[in-house]
């Protein structure tokens, strides 16, 4: 019945728009660190940080774990992780003392799509990109997305036109309307790394060897001083929408949205093999 | 709680925090143009993103996905349109925009499906007709609204179409105002009704007479998306040819602001207005003028909200003007072209609302009968109080990026079935219903207002499914309030029967004369949401009268 399914759907801790509208106006010019622990005092342990260890994920994690080290932390691993990140989950665990939650792909689905179009399908078509990102990264993250009623991502506003207007604390309603801080909304990457410095936060890896942004293997790569740091992934593609390189992150709901109007346009069996 | 920062940033902090702020430095918005002819030499591929971002300057925004087409809003000030206006639009739906287009809730009419290549062409094409698209989107003045049936309707206060003019004038052809901190909206209008929701906007003026002279009242600080609030009245009269003038004035005090440049979310008059009061924002203005303001009083706010719809007299002896319905605002290039050929062949015009329809003015009392019939032929049946007319929704599916959850055609479904459950005592309700927090068609104050989400629940293939907040008491004019979201996350498959369950409880309940946004107001959260779930006999068809 209607009234049960609203009524269900209530009893979980999610603000409303009018109530998110104002913490957002409120919070906009405080600490992340004060975002953190108004956030954790609330949901935590249907809060969860994502991360995927670079360095704006690892500055909140820090704070984060300052505040209540019990705090939780969850990443992706899509099977496709350059081995650098396989440490630097070594690291974290070592360096704070916590697990970190790794949440993986539906094997059926990976299977198939593979055993269709081929490991590196990425590597084919823009639409086989987006499938392989959907399917390795996107529903994975959904999947830990249904169990919080908060989640923490690590962007910033300097970052891109289309984050310059987000707000530290918002409702999520590509997800399902679960409450989305983006604690460092407002920092300078050279803020980032100042905090990781002083605090001895673990670094990436990767970042010392010329990467400017992290993720799957074969679609990351080192860019050169002065290079755009577009040219670190998806660099081969053609006809690729703009703005969904690294601009287009799934956190602000734009990969999503180009996915599925792309998807949506494939005639039927999928993208070409 | 926090307030902007007491010390005001520098630009080099307020660029390094602020990436738009950095675009616009590096290179303006309208600065784009100039290099139009040398992107579409380079190839769609080629074009820097930030030059994407500029486009929105010319009105251009990127439809989803971002492949290379364009949606154009064209901005039309208080709009008006002649036939021939009309009629320019039409032909470029026509030849690039594959037969579409839509009005909008600021009075501007948009297409879809425009190609780079083709955009020096369009614009040339805006231009030579009298029309342009510059500032439609960006950190500039929108397009500056105003009650459609100005220097038409028998009972306005006057005719303040020179007002509108002059301000949409000034502030799009001084190139400082293509730098605002974001978005400002201005409406300026003398209707007894207050058709043009002086409530959210940046800054209104609203017409009244003192001491016998023609002039306004201010209004300041509206404004809706996330933080939705009303705007404060600053207790003043300006004299109508003070308008302009006092406008750049709140402009200036606006934008030379930098604190509130440091974060687009605070980026608009509003949050300064709650920061520092209406007094003290009053103050500032003065400072920049001057000189005081003349003390004067907002008139009275109309009952209920009002549109325009229907066959009315104008001012003018022997002349009508009539206001039709266009269902979800859509509007197909053959239709203004039909439309524009009608108004011309009696020497009319056409005028477009705040609530997506169109009026044609200037009908000749003897023809009204045929024009009418005219129209219903173009798919405009005159139907005043309607649903069809008074319902909104958003651009959303298929083109805009932000959307979470279909919102015309999701728009479509609900009024047929409140239509077909209903029949006639459903007229008169407004549905607002938006595809994501932005409120382009203002969820937060319609008598029933939706904003697209998605439910906890998944689908079969683990796919998103829609739902929907629904937004109650909100409303404009006496009793203007700010709706709130008392039912959250209806499925999208079901939310026609909630609403439907919603508006028989309001039938068969309500007291005498009590309106629905007074209704749900007297109604606690908890009975709304009992009611919203009456049993599935709910979507039974209720009998007429």
């Amino acid at each position: 019945m209607i009234t049960e399914r609203i009524v269900r759907a209530d009893e979980r801790d999610f603000l409303d728009e009018f109530e998110a509208g104002q913490l957002a106006a409120d919070f906009d010019y405080t600490t992340p660190e004060e975002v953190l622990a108004w956030a954790i005092e609330r949901w935590h342990p249907r809060l969860a940080l994502c991360t995927s260890f670079q360095a704006e994920g690892m500055a909140i994690f820090d704070m984060a774990w300052r505040i209540n080290p019990a705090v939780r932390l969850f990443t992706v691993d899509t099977g496709r992780l350059p081995e650098e990140t396989y440490e630097m989950i070594e690291t974290v665990r070592g360096h704070y003392g916590v697990e970190v939650e790794i949440r993986f792909p539906d094997a059926l689905r990976v299977e198939a799509m593979v055993g269709r179009f081929g490991p590196n399908l990425f590597a084919r078509a823009v639409e086989a990109r987006l499938l392989c990102c959907s399917v390795r990264k996107v529903e994975p993250i959904r999947g830990a997305l249904d169990e919080l009623d908060a989640w923490v991502t690590g962007l910033r506003r300097e970052q891109w036109a289309s984050r310059a207007n987000i707000r530290k604390i918002e409702i999520d309603h590509d997800h399902g309307g679960l409450a989305k801080l983006s604690p460092l909304a407002d920092w300078t990457i050279e803020e980032v790394l100042d905090y990781n410095r002083a605090h001895g936060v673990p670094v990436h890896p990767l970042y010392a060897k010329g990467y400017t942004s992290i993720g799957c293997a074969p679609c990351t790569r080192a860019t050169a001083a002065g290079e755009d740091a577009r040219a670190g992934r998806w660099w081969w593609e053609k006809n690729a929408p703009k703005e969904c390189g690294i601009h287009c992150p799934l956190e602000t709901g734009a990969l999503e949205h180009e996915l599925e109007a792309i998807l949506a346009r494939q005639p039927a069996g999928g993208p070409r093999r | 709680m926090a307030r902007a920062p007491e010390n005001e940033p520098d630009w080099e902090l307020v660029r390094k925090r602020n990436f738009v702020e950095r675009l616009k430095h590096e290179k303006g918005g309208f600065e784009v143009l100039r290099d139009l002819p040398a992107m579409i030499a380079a190839g769609y591929e080629a074009v820097p993103e930030e030059d994407m971002v500029r486009l929105q300057w010319y009105g251009l925004y990127h439809d989803k996905p971002k492949l290379g087409f364009f949606m154009l809003r064209v901005k039309t000030p208080g709009g008006i349109l002649t036939p021939v206006k009309l009629a320019a639009i039409g032909r470029l739906a026509e030849r690039f925009g594959r037969g579409q287009g839509e009005l909008t809730t600021r009075q501007n009419v948009q297409l879809h499906w425009l190609e780079m290549a083709r955009l020096p062409e369009v614009l040339a094409a805006l231009e030579a007709a009298g029309l342009s698209s510059a500032g439609a989107c960006g950190d500039n003045v929108r397009n500056v609204t105003a009650c459609p049936v100005s220097g038409l309707a028998e009972d306005e206060l006057f005719d303040c179409r020179e007002t509108v003019a002059a301000a949409a004038d000034f502030f799009v052809s001084r190139r400082e105002y293509s730098d605002l901190p974001r978005k400002h909206k201005i409406t300026v209008a003398a209707c007894p009704g207050q058709c043009n929701a002086p409530e959210i906007h940046c800054i209104a003026l609203v017409g009244t007479r003192r001491e016998g002279r023609n002039g306004f009242a201010v209004r300041v600080g509206g404004g809706l998306a996330s933080w939705p609030r009303l705007a404060s009245d600053l207790g003043v009269f300006v004299p109508v040819d003070e308008a302009v003038t006092v406008l750049q004035a709140i402009v200036d005090v606006w934008r030379e602001d930098r604190r509130y440049r440091l974060s687009r979310a605070r980026a608009r008059l509003k949050f300064m207005v709650d920061d520092v009061g209406p007094a003290a924002f009053r103050a500032r203005v003065e400072a920049r003028l001057g000189r005081p303001f003349e003390d004067g009083e907002l008139p009275a706010a109309p009952a209920d909200e009002h549109d325009h719809a229907g066959l009315h007299p104008q001012k003018q002896p022997g002349l009508l003007y009539a206001g039709f319905p266009v269902h979800l605002g859509l509007m197909s290039a053959a239709q203004m072209l039909a439309v524009a050929d009608l108004a011309e062949s009696f020497g009319g015009e056409i005028r477009l609302t705040r609530r997506q329809n169109f009026i044609l003015t200037g009908i000749p009392e003897a023809r009204a009968g045929e024009v009418l019939g005219r129209a219903a032929e173009i798919g405009f049946p005159l139907d005043a109080g309607g649903l069809k007319g008074l319902s909104i929704a958003c651009t959303g599916d298929p083109f805009c990026n932000f959307t979470v959850a279909e919102t015309k055609g999701k728009l479509a479904e609900i009024v047929a079935h409140l239509d077909e459950t209903f029949g006639e005592r459903v007229q008169g309700l407004r549905i607002n219903l938006d595809g994501c927090p932005h409120a382009c068609a203002h969820h937060w104050i319609g008598d029933i207002g939706l904003q697209g989400t998605t439910l906890r629940e998944r689908g079969a293939g683990g796919e998103r499914l829609p739902g929907y907040d629904l937004f109650l008491r909100g409303g404009l004019g006496r009793d203007a309030a700010i709706g709130r979201p008392v039912l959250r996350r209806v499925p999208g498959e079901t939310v026609h029967l909630v609403i439907a369950a919603l508006f028989r409880a309001y039938l068969e309940r309500r007291q005498a004369g009590e309106r629905i946004q007074q209704f749900f107001t007297r109604c606690s959260d908890e009975e709304l949401i009992a009611l919203a779930g009456a049993p599935p006999e709910l979507a039974a068809p209720m009998a007429s009268n």
